[in-house]
């Protein structure tokens, strides 16, 4: 029998041990014989489930499984994930599914509609992180002798994290039977940690010598262990010749995972770079281009957000649930147009009173800011909005070494670039684009050339406006959506605007990425709020060096 | 320049006619001070209590009011802004005359206003869990001291069914309330055993957005092999994108499972909670609970507000527990005399609406039971343990040595907030 | 008359001297007396409310003063003002910190709450000195006029002008914010320092010591006052002007712009340090919130609303959009940031020289003409 790993053996994982065997042995011999066992045990099992304590709940989970009966899996999975149910009117567990107001009932074992109820006719069974860890368990090592190789894949990692008494001879049967060549590996590695325990000195050589190539946080902090003393002072691992190994193994782990932290930085920063591009990138129309202190940029980001969650809030009424995943789809446009209408209202309303007077255009919109966060208050109240992360846009991608890159990021960094070239493209290309670039550049000669001055400005404003618009769509994913959303982002939009080089799209890209990789380097260093606090005394002293930025713009056009 | 007299005088006299236009009060009400502020960064957490404020003065006017009188809500907005709360404090003391006033949740806003209800003898209902260590005459604390929340919910932790955790990470917004928290949770597990390299502590400023690097950070830690929790005191606004970091890494509660001291439903109704499920709370509350006492109120509450979509949470039903109490007490002392309003406080008790009673003690902190719930993927808590009775709320942690020495008790022979020895005076 | 008082009496006119003494003894004589001598409840007395409340304006006049002084004559825009002001806040905080001695909540006789808290063992080398009145009075001056000297010397002498010179001011006000924000800065962090008991033996508790420090308040804002004025009337004050109109042209005429925009900076840093130190006693508390952004944006809109280039606007535009404030949000807390906001707007754009301008205006009776000749104007 296998070795183990651990000291405390704990009960649990005992019986998740022989729970699991005997579902395998039901799996292997299914027939009708076993199947249709006792099923007064099955209900009484099920009703023990609404236990009062989560004692009587683990006891009744536990029996579930002993019977083996395939039958207990819709229902276990149903309690893990809170759709199991009691009808209060005949103590009966249920399955819940919730359609509308109300919920449709079905019968756990048979998998029969078992009528409606509302809310009130109903009541949860809850279940705790303990219970789902274990059902996660149960449910999880029965997936290793899945057909599906993508279950089968899940089931190793969980069986590595989280090894009980039989994984081994369980990893070892798996690989035999395995197919594929990545999940086999996964199994050796699995196979491996288990058997750096083992009582055998040669398989514990051999198992370090597989784990030395790893890259893995766990496998690392595992080979550690063995380097340990026990509480008699003996070492964990009594052969000093396999404990030079481990050694060895442990230091070229932590090169290797060294490398890797290097590269989680940067993918940070670059992450950090995108959420200030985005937030920086209307900011460098409005102020970079026409050289208007818009103070009410950050609302702008903000009423895009909430845009975001009204179209949200209308395709949950509206829309059947498959649809809901691309409402963050359509609310692009509608933030564009939204923050864009803001921005036609206030350059008519306000700013062109101003132009020529920067600073008093700052205290004007400042005004508007106040104006704007007060009325998305009074309109939405004041607390948090919910905005979900569609399906498609959720989880991480593990690039090994413990680095793993979140999707929604990912697709945030795609974004922000596919809206600045966008907005390149449509300022060095487009007709509109070319008037706008002669009305910044020469407005009384723009004027005679027979260019609508006043006309071209409510449109940059309105562009600059709506691409604020836009980040706020993103923003939504990682960030509150709340009234002060746009009060965390000014300050910094200014500074990469700035840093970058006003007037030039190029040095706005390069600034954010810059000040966010800097950043994220920092920050293991210093900490949080030092590094950030480094970050803007580098801006600070950069700007002596360069007072117009990276990126400056030359000529008349420069001496604002 | 004469031009610059009139205007003087015309300043002066506008100045002077603001001056003494507040001079003549009409004593036909009892008036309630409502100071939360409605607008800048505090505004998402605290327009719920100034709603739920009017609520609760609405019930008793139609109960007929107070000591004969109906009672008016004064509401003013501190705007977030520090001192200003200590102008406004002033001006609904010293001007708008008030009896009462409920409001506050920030550590560094009480503190803003403590001298000035100390100098004036006013009277303060302040809701919101704290770090404890304090206990001043004029203020009665009706959230939850650490000992009533962050205690129970480490010790439910360590417990077999809590998970056994043996690992800690203590992550915080850098402000007192996570940092006094964090020190007594530290000297707590260091008393049970744990070994100081089993303890992570991590500070990040308010309104932290970018969590990527520490919730790396965390997933290391927990790789060591130990079952590792994250103890949470991270400040509402920064909640959002943290946990949306811990879902999109793919941390799930059963691996590291978050218990947070500062998440209630309100904060819970900004986030999807569907990847949260499991993650932890540590409150005196739950909106979930079933018991008639609180359906009722959630339904009245529904119907005043208009929304049944709003939510009800801990520092909601701590104003409740306080307001009925002043309206009892008022009602014993037969004035709202704040001196003798203070003596009939003592000692009163109120239905929780958990369930239970809750008690005013003599270090003005209330007696609550504990409760900790898991996230639901609907933005509730369900209940995964209680305390078996109600818990004394403690003013001084016995945890931190400086604190432990010390003793608030307002009643003779102590008459003290923060003494070693009573003080043998009689008030 | 001596030369020196000859000359003082020349900066203002015969009736700016009459309406400053009538200010001068409405704020002396008058407030004090109404509250102190005039019982509770009279038709005349003025609360301690409104004591306090005009002791904080009377602060903000100083520190928009001390902004109008380098917006208003120099055309620099600095949004990081705050950090000057909140800098000699603390300084006067920290020096009341240490006099609360033993009668703080642990009763370390030598630490701060806060300190004790943290588990250091001894002040740090930046608190030493700071029992002591003078000597702390001194750093008020001090410590900003190093920082504006420091930032300005960088800053004047690399030419960054206008919305750069703003951006970066920012930039700084913000970083000492976030500084000042952890606790291991030694500032208490968040809380920032409060509880204070007394100031020079003083009970700050205590009604009298309100009224003085009041006193003293309305009496350094004559000063200031004072100062402001004879820097913007000397040969000193005519060059900030031509700065401000056309810097590149006042430097090839040979003039050392940077010295003299370093100069009315430093100047004006120190002068909002004093605000700070001035203001702190009288709110009892002061902690970072003091470094937001945002309220060193609120403080140009004081001087923008009042009018600036006039000293007289500034202190104007601090008691009204203050008073404001607190009349708003007490009588309208839900809507109050409308009412602000919009007249932010309404200022800037109908009334660009502000409060004093529009006064002017009225006097000279030719508004409409202004107000219509500005909307033809901003048509073309």
């Amino acid at each position: 029998m296998a070795v183990t790993i651990f000291a405390d053996v704990q009960h649990n994982r005992v019986v998740l041990f022989s729970i699991l065997f005997a579902m395998l042995a039901l799996l292997a011999f299914s027939n009708p014989v076993f199947a249709q066992q006792d099923d007064i045990a099955v209900n009484a099992a099920l009703s023990d489930l609404n236990a009062r304590s989560f004692k009587g709940k683990t006891a009744a989970v536990e029996a579930l499984g002993l019977l083996g009966d395939a039958r207990a899996v819709p229902t276990l999975e149903a309690l893990s994930e809170g759709r199991l149910y009691v009808r209060k009117t005949d103590k009966s567990v249920v399955i819940a599914e919730r359609a509308g107001k109300a919920y449709l009932l079905i019968d756990p074992v048979t998998g029969a509609a078992m009528g409606e109820a509302t809310s009130r006719e109903i009541k949860k069974i809850i279940a705790n992180n303990k219970l789902r860890g274990l059902i996660r368990g149960v449910l999880g090592q029965l997936a290793l002798s899945s057909s599906d190789p993508e279950l089968r894949r899940a089931a190793v990692e969980n069986v590595i994290s989280s090894p009980t008494n039989g994984s081994l001879a369980l990893l070892k049967t798996a690989r035999d039977r395995e197919i594929e060549d990545d999940i086999r590996a996964r199994l050796e590695t699995g196979i491996a940690t288990l058997e750096l325990g083992s009582d055998d000195p040669g398989l514990r050589r051999a198992a370090v010598d597989r784990l030395a190539d790893g890259n893995d946080p766990v496998i690392k902090s595992l080979l550690e262990r063995r380097l340990l003393k026990n509480t008699d002072g003996s070492f964990v691992e009594p052969d000093a010749g396999i404990r030079a190994e481990v050694q060895e193994a442990v230091n070229n782990v932590n090169d290797r995972l060294a490398l890797f932290g290097l590269a989680e930085d940067l993918i940070f920063g670059i992450s950090l770079g995108s959420v200030l591009l985005l937030a920086a990138i209307g900011l460098a129309v409005t102020f970079g281009v026409m050289g208007v202190i818009n103070m009410a940029h950050g609302e702008m980001i903000m009423l895009g957000a909430y845009t975001t969650f009204f179209v949200q809030e209308i395709f949950r009424a509206t829309m059947p649930a498959e649809a809901f995943g691309f409402y963050l789809l359509a609310s692009i446009p509608a933030a564009f147009f939204v923050a864009a209408a803001f921005g036609i209202l206030i350059e008519r309303g306000c700013i062109r009173f101003l132009y020529g007077r920067p600073l008093e255009t700052l205290l004007a919109t400042w005004g508007i800011s106040l104006i704007l966060q007060q009325m998305v208050r009074s309109l939405f109240g004041a607390n948090n909005r919910e905005v979900a992360n569609p399906d498609w846009i959720s989880g991480a991608i593990s690039i090994g070494g413990g680095v793993s890159v979140t999707v929604s990021r990912v697709y945030i960094v795609v974004f922000c670039l596919v809206v600045v070239a966008a907005l390149a493209a449509f300022i060095r290309y487009s007709r509109f684009g070319l008037q706008m670039r002669a009305v910044t550049q020469n407005r009384g000669m723009a004027s005679a050339m027979g260019i609508r001055t006043g006309q071209v400005d409510s449109l940059t404003f309105a562009l600059g406006s709506g691409i604020a618009g836009v980040a706020g769509v993103a923003l939504s994913q990682i960030s509150n959506v709340s009234p002060n959303l746009g009060q965390n982002f000014i300050v910094d939009s200014f500074l990469v605007v700035v840093f970058g080089g006003v007037g030039s799209l190029w040095g706005t890209i390069v600034g954010a990425f810059g000040l966010g990789i800097v950043n994220k380097f920092l920050e293991p260093v210093a900490g949080a709020i030092l590094g950030k606090v480094v970050v803007l005394v580098i801006i600070i002293l950069f700007i002596q060096k360069r007072p117009r930025g990276l990126f400056a713009l030359k000529g008349r056009a420069a001496e604002g | 320049m004469k031009s610059a007299i009139k205007t003087i005088a015309a300043v002066g006299a506008i100045a002077g006619s603001l001056a003494f236009s507040s001079v003549a009060h009409a004593a036909n009400t009892v008036k309630v001070g409502v100071l939360h502020s409605l607008s800048g960064t505090m505004a998402i957490s605290e327009t719920a209590l100034k709603d739920v404020m009017l609520f609760l003065i609405d019930e008793q006017n139609r109960k007929g009011g107070l000591l004969g009188k109906k009672i008016e809500p004064v509401v003013v907005d501190p705007a977030s802004d520090w001192p200003l709360f200590a102008e406004k404090a002033r001006e609904l003391i010293e001007k708008k005359k008030v009896d009462v006033v409920f409001g506050n949740w920030t550590s560094v806003s009480r503190k803003s206003v403590l001298p000035v209800f100390e100098e004036l003898n006013g009277m303060l209902f302040y809701p919101v869990q704290y770090e404890g260590e304090e206990s001043s005459r004029n203020i009665f604390y009706t959230g939850a001291a650490p000992n009533q929340q962050a205690i129970p919910a480490v010790e439910y932790l360590m417990s077999d069914e809590g998970g056994s955790v043996k690992r800690w990470v203590l992550a915080g917004t850098d402000y007192v309330y996570p940092r006094t928290t964090n020190k007594i949770l530290e000297s707590f597990l260091k008393a049970k055993g744990v070994a100081a390299e089993d303890i992570m502590i991590n500070y990040t400023p308010f309104g932290h957005s970018d969590w990527q690097t520490i919730v790396s950070d965390i997933k290391g830690f927990a790789s060591a092999g130990k079952k590792t929790a994250v103890v949470s005191t991270v400040n509402g606004d920064a909640n959002v994108p943290f946990y949306k970091e811990l879902g999109n890494q793919g941390i799930k509660a059963e691996d590291i499972p978050v218990v947070a001291f500062s998440v209630g439903e309100e904060e819970l109704a900004g986030i999807d909670t569907g990847p949260l499920v499991g993650h932890l709370g540590a409150w005196n509350y739950f909106m979930s609970v079933d018991s008639p006492e609180n359906a009722a109120m959630i339904k009245k509450w529904h119907a005043f507000i208009g929304d049944d979509k709003r939510v009800f949470n801990d520092p909601m039903e701590a104003h409740y527990i306080g307001f009925t109490m002043w309206v009892q007490a008022v009602k014993q002392a037969g004035t709202t005399d704040i001196d003798a309003v203070r003596q009939a406080m003592y000692g009163q008790t109120a239905p929780n609406l958990t369930g239970g009673i809750a008690v005013m003690n003599t270090n003005h902190h209330l007696s609550k039971p504990v409760l900790i719930g898991e996230i639901q993927d609907d933005g509730q808590f369900a209940t995964v343990w209680e305390t078996d009775g109600v818990v004394v709320g403690d003013a001084w942690s016995d945890f931190l040595p400086e604190s432990a020495k010390l003793t608030a008790d307002w009643t003779y022979p102590w008459v003290c907030g923060n003494c070693e020895k009573p003080k043998y005076l009689t008030n | 008359m001596g030369p020196i008082s000859r000359r003082l009496f020349a900066l203002e006119s015969r009736s700016g001297w009459t309406a400053i003494a009538i200010l001068l003894v409405t704020g002396l004589f008058i407030v004090p007396a109404l509250n102190l001598m005039v019982p509770e409840g009279s038709f005349f007395h003025i609360s301690t409310f409104w004591v306090a409340t005009l002791g904080k304006y009377l602060c903000f006049a100083i520190l928009a003063l001390a902004l109008d002084l380098i917006w208003g004559y120099a055309g620099i825009l600095s949004l990081g003002h705050g950090a000057f002001f909140g800098l000699g806040g603390y300084v006067m905080g920290m020096y009341m910190m240490l006099q609360i001695g033993d009668r703080s909540v642990y009763g370390n006789p030598d630490l701060p709450d806060f300190m004790v808290f943290l588990n250091w063992d001894s002040l740090p080398w930046y608190w030493w000195g700071f029992d002591q009145f003078w000597f702390a009075s001194l750093m008020v001056v001090v410590v900003p006029g190093i920082l504006a000297f420091v930032f300005g010397w960088l800053a004047f002498r690399s030419r960054i002008t206008g919305v750069y010179f703003s951006i970066i001011s920012q930039a700084m006000v913000f970083a000492i914010m976030l500084a000042f924000f952890r606790n291991e800065t030694g500032f208490g962090g968040n809380n920032g320092l409060t509880d204070f008991k007394d100031i020079l033996g003083f009970n700050l508790s205590q009604g009298s010591t309100k009224v003085g420090l009041y006193v003293v308040t309305v009496i350094v804002l004559l000063l200031v006052y004072m100062v402001c004025r004879a820097v913007v009337s000397s040969k000193l004050g005519r060059l900030l002007i031509a700065v401000r109109d056309a810097e590149s042209r006042v430097r090839f005429l040979g003039y050392s712009v940077t010295n003299a925009k370093l100069f009315v900076f430093t100047l004006s840093a120190v002068l909002a340090g004093i605000a700070g130190a001035l203001y702190v006693p009288q709110v009892g508390i002061i902690n970072p919130g003091e470094f937001t952004p945002a309220k060193s944006i609120e403080m140009a809109i004081w001087v923008a609303v009042g009018g600036r280039g006039t000293l007289f606007g500034a202190i104007v535009g601090a008691f009204t959009v203050n008073g404001a404030r607190t009349y708003l949000t007490g009588v309208a807390p839900e809507i109050w940031l409308f009412f602000l906001g919009g007249l932010f707007i309404l200022v800037t754009l109908v009334m660009p020289q502000g409060l004093v301008g529009v006064y002017r205006s009225i006097r000279s009776g030719d508004l409409k003409d202004a107000i219509r000749r500005r909307i033809q104007r901003v048509d073309v």
